[in-house]
């Protein structure tokens, strides 16, 4: 069975008719053709397909599109404004964050729920928001270090 | 040579890309017409196929063909030809493909899946290659002996597809005059590459004989040759594009996914088809890494030095062998560690396995060996009674000493003495920590090297083409995926031209049609390989330069020089940019023709190892380097916290070191993941992977970490390698295993040989009383 529905993705609505089973991850990729946002395992395991959803973090491959309707999106292409970089993107460039790339929208997104909702986090608050984030090239420690470059940046 | 480049941490070339979005994978492009195809992969390890009906699964509305292995070609193999793109006959392991949908997309694909019959017949299967040389184990190819194979393979009948042998001194005298033998078993499990993209194939057929595929691949040349072997079309017509790719550590070099979809392609004329592996399929279906069994034998004499060392290992290699055989070869150039073994026996077995085939893993060969050889050094030292450093230092492979194939240790070879001494230095400078009554505290380390295993005449081709305006295009056949190649590659190209940095950019697609030869992105060799490419591309650019100059200015090329972006004649100046294209004369008559530097580069002197001794100038380079371990070790949970993590590698000259630096984290990184969790589980019933999903097969996390990281650099320049730089992609992988065990030896007393070292084994171990 077919629903219409419309989801607001980094601020523009996106229109569908989408089947039942089509999967939150589906509709940014295929449907509005954002691929920033990665499918790694589409199983909510690795945290590559992470987007803001009502500006709370979630697994878009274990949310289905239906779910979502009506509500408001943020992906990696949504972090920036114009042509300025977000700090985190910014930071993660500086460190060399961004290895093979796959992991690094999943880990930008969680990046920003948690400065978003906590201006000055510790290092174990920036662990916490990066846990059960998988990623196989960089050993983690740029990228919780670029979390942390991006909290100066923006205050 | 003050550099001006090379040396320095650029920030990545590909980081606005890769933050933003705007990168692609193969995985984000879309075809007009394009069809998606789905796998049925055998659920057993090894039977006979009986029979296979797919005429259900073709009447389903949707779906445009039906593969089984009769309709495919093949047997295919560069070094064995054992394999075929869909199996035929009988399959080998549980998720070997043996039969694949074409469909109008995914869903009805898999749908067809469903209606396709195969009747099995279950044979006998085996998973550790112990057990597969074993009296009465079951034969994978019961027709071995008349493969066709390489030059370089030895296959010995039963499993036994290679013997890789190394002979060096009297091994019987020296362990006649050893006051020590110790000797163990060492057991490296099958594991995963887990690169967090999964493999992604696209390809279109046409009839006019050209075929086109996007590719995860990090061989697109091997691809290309792949497909010319299988369908006979000429390499000129098969274009093999790659963009990024999302992790690869070997996991996607030569060949995996590519030869199925080029049949797929092939049968639906003009039509593009896509396979996506899912990530259970990634665990089934795609190459793994390691499963190597080694026993070892050291002998010493009573002051610390190695008389003598004996190896058997056998690498457990999958149902086909594709590339193993050199994984093979790795394992017995690296076989004694970085240290000198005057009397040296090695026998390196390669054995059919019935699991996935076992391909190329970070480090190809050598933590397989490494792991024994440290372990055991570990053991003597503890029963000489020595220091285990001092020990270490006695034998390591200083300069001037004889490596385990006879080369001798030139300065540029590097300096593992020091790098040991460095991160020994470090370890040990204050007092084990107290972390409670709870607490084992433990240091260990290990030394490495690391040789790249490729063919004796690898090549790298570079172009550098001038623009108008004075910039330049690197355009390489190299992949970037993750390692930051096009990053090093452009600071190299600004350092030969003498040019800005921001002045260079590099292609980050990859086209067998029209980019340079290169080999394949493996081996840790970009950096040296094409690097020396650029140089001689750099070189060609300039003498271009100057010839064009000196016909406009009417003199001899050696009369003209170049300064920075000008080129200079007395006191008459051009600019690069005004014979980039060539230049005109006043009359608008063309005098020059347009500018594009080429740089081909094959490694020299480099020979196949002697087929009796393994001795030969079989190892292009070494890449040494140390590694300590500080830990912890909770004695209620067993659960192992690392604290300290010092290693310092000589990879000759660093041409990016915060880049390297993540290098070297990143391979550790992998290695501390299959040293304390990581091992495939194989159903005792039917032999499938059983943990084939990122829950059950953990990977570390970023909790996991250590707290403190001192990673560094012995720049000892490698006189073969640009500006002496060598690899360093893989080579944190190599000693890290055994440094670990070597730690948590120190905190329990407790001695492991088998991978993963989880919390529950040390548990039981702790609580046995061991
Ligand atoms: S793709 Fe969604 S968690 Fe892995
Ligand atoms: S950068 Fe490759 S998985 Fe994280």
């Amino acid at each position: 069975m077919k629903h219409s529905i419309k989801i607001r993705i980094n601020g523009q609505w996106y229109l569908g008719d989408v089947e039942t089973g089509m999967t939150l991850l589906q509709f940014i990729r295929d449907e509005a053709g954002l691929t920033g946002t990665k499918a790694g395992c589409e199983n909510g395991e690795c945290g590559a397909c992470t987007v803001l959803m009502d500006g709370k973090p979630v697994r878009s491959c274990i949310i289905l599109a239906v779910e979502a309707d009506g509500s408001e999106i943020l992906t990696v292409e949504g972090l920036r404004e114009g042509d300025k970089l977000h700090p985190l993107q910014q930071s993660f460039i500086e460190t060399g964050a961004a290895q093979c790339g796959f992991c690094t929208p999943g880990m930008l997104i969680a990046g920003k729920a948690l400065l978003d909702k906590n201006s000055n986090p510790s290092k174990e608050e920036i662990m916490e928001a990066l846990g059960g984030h998988l990623c196989r090239c960089t050993g983690y420690k740029s990228i919780s270090k670029s979390v942390e470059i991006a909290i100066d940046k923006i205050k | 040579m003050t550099l001006k480049h090379v040396g320095k941490s650029y920030t990545r070339n590909d980081g606005v890309e890769k933050t933003t979005g705007s990168a692609k994978y193969v995985a984000d492009m879309k075809f007009p017409g394009m069809l998606h195809a789905k796998v049925l992969r055998s659920p057993y390890a090894h039977a006979i196929i009986k029979s296979i009906d797919t005429t259900e699964a073709l009447k389903l509305p949707g779906v445009f063909v039906v593969l089984t292995g009769k309709d495919v070609p093949g047997p295919f193999g560069v070094a064995v030809a054992d394999q075929y793109p869909l199996a035929k006959y009988k399959v080998r392991y549980a998720g070997e493909p043996v039969a694949a949908v074409v469909a109008v997309n995914e869903r009805v694909a898999k749908e067809a899946l469903k209606h396709i019959k195969v009747e099995y017949e279950p044979l006998p299967f085996v998973i550790h290659p112990k057990d597969a040389v074993a009296d009465g184990a079951p034969i994978l190819h019961e027709d071995l002996m008349n493969y066709n194979v390489a030059p370089y393979v030895y296959p010995q009948g039963k499993n036994i597809y290679q013997h890789f042998k190394v002979r060096k001194g009297d091994i019987e005298e020296g362990f006649e005059k050893a006051d020590l033998v110790v000797e163990g078993e060492t057991w490296y499990p099958y594991i995963h590459h887990v690169q967090l993209e999964p493999h992604c194939a696209v390809a279109q057929y046409n009839l006019d004989g050209t075929m086109t595929m996007y590719s995860t691949t990090q061989a697109p040349f091997v691809v290309q040759n792949c497909i010319n072997m299988l369908h006979d079309i000429p390499l000129s017509k098969i274009q093999v594009i790659v963009p990024y790719i999302g992790g690869g550590f070997g996991g996607k070099s030569d060949v995996t996914i590519e030869p199925l979809v080029s049949c797929l392609a092939k049968a639906v004329p003009g039509r593009f088809v896509r396979l996506l592996l899912t990530r259970e399929e990634m665990f089934i279906g795609t190459n793994l890494g390691r499963g190597a069994y080694c026993k070892y034998k050291i002998g010493l004499s009573k002051e610390g030095k190695i008389l003598a060392m004996q190896g058997e290992s056998y690498l457990g290699s999958g149902g086909n062998v594709d590339y193993a055989v050199n994984i093979v070869t790795g394992m017995g150039l690296a076989g004694t560690g970085p240290y000198e073994v005057p009397n040296l026996k090695l026998d390196v077995y390669g054995v059919y396995t019935n699991t996935p085939p076992i391909g190329a893993l970070r480090g190809y060969g050598h933590p397989e060996v490494h792991f024994p050889v440290e372990r055991l050094l570990e053991k003597a030292a503890r029963k000489l009674g020595m220091d285990p450093v001092e020990f270490r230092l006695k034998n390591l492979l200083a300069e001037g000493k004889v490596n385990g194939i006879g080369q001798v240790v030139k300065h540029d070879t590097g300096n593992v003495v020091l790098c040991a001494e460095k991160v020994a230095k470090e370890l040990y400078k204050s007092p084990k920590p107290n972390k409670g009554d709870n607490i084992l505290v433990g240091r260990g380390m290990a030394a490495y090297m690391k040789t790249p295993c490729m063919p004796t005449n690898v090549q790298s081709s570079v172009f550098l083409k001038l623009n108008a305006d004075g910039s330049v295009t690197l355009a390489t056949g190299a992949i970037e995926m993750g390692q930051g190649t096009y990053t090093v590659l452009a600071q190299m190209t600004a350092e030969a031209l003498d040019i800005p940095y921001e002045k260079v950019n590099v292609t980050n697609t990859v086209d067998t049609l029209i980019s340079p030869y290169e080999w394949q992105t493996v081996a840790s060799h970009t950096t040296w390989g094409t690097g020396n490419a650029i140089i001689l591309a750099a070189e060609n650019l300039k003498a271009k330069l100057k010839e064009s100059a000196a016909k406009v200015f009417n003199t001899d090329a050696e009369n003209i020089k170049i300064e920075g972006d000008k080129v200079v004649y007395n006191d008459k100046v051009l600019t690069w940019g005004d014979l980039a294209l060539g230049y005109k004369n006043p009359d608008g008559s063309a005098l020059t023709e347009p500018i594009m530097g080429e740089g081909h580069f094959v490694a020299k002197g480099v020979q196949n190892p002697d087929p009796e001794t393994g001795q030969g100038n079989a190892a292009a380079d070494w890449t040494q380097g140390c590694i300590g371990i500080e830990l912890g070790i909770d004695k209620t949970t067993g659960e192992v916290h690392l604290y300290r993590l010092i290693n310092y590698i000589d990879a000759g000259t660093i041409v990016n070191p915060q880049m390297a630096r993540d290098q070297v984290l990143g391979a550790i990184t992998m290695v501390i993941s299959s040293a304390l969790t990581e091992t495939l589980v194989f159903s005792e019933d039917t032999g499938k992977i059983r943990n084939n999903n990122l829950v059950d097969y953990k990977i570390v996390g970023i909790e996991d970490m250590p707290e403190e990281i001192l990673i560094d650099f012995v720049q000892t320049p490698e006189e073969s390698g640009p500006y002496g730089a060598k690899g360093i992609g893989e080579h944190g992988t190599v000693g890290t295993a055994p440094a670990i065990l070597n730690a948590i030896y120190d905190a329990t007393g407790i001695d492991f040989y088998e991978l993963p070292v989880t919390a529950e084994k040390i548990m039981m171990a702790l609580e046995g009383g061991e």
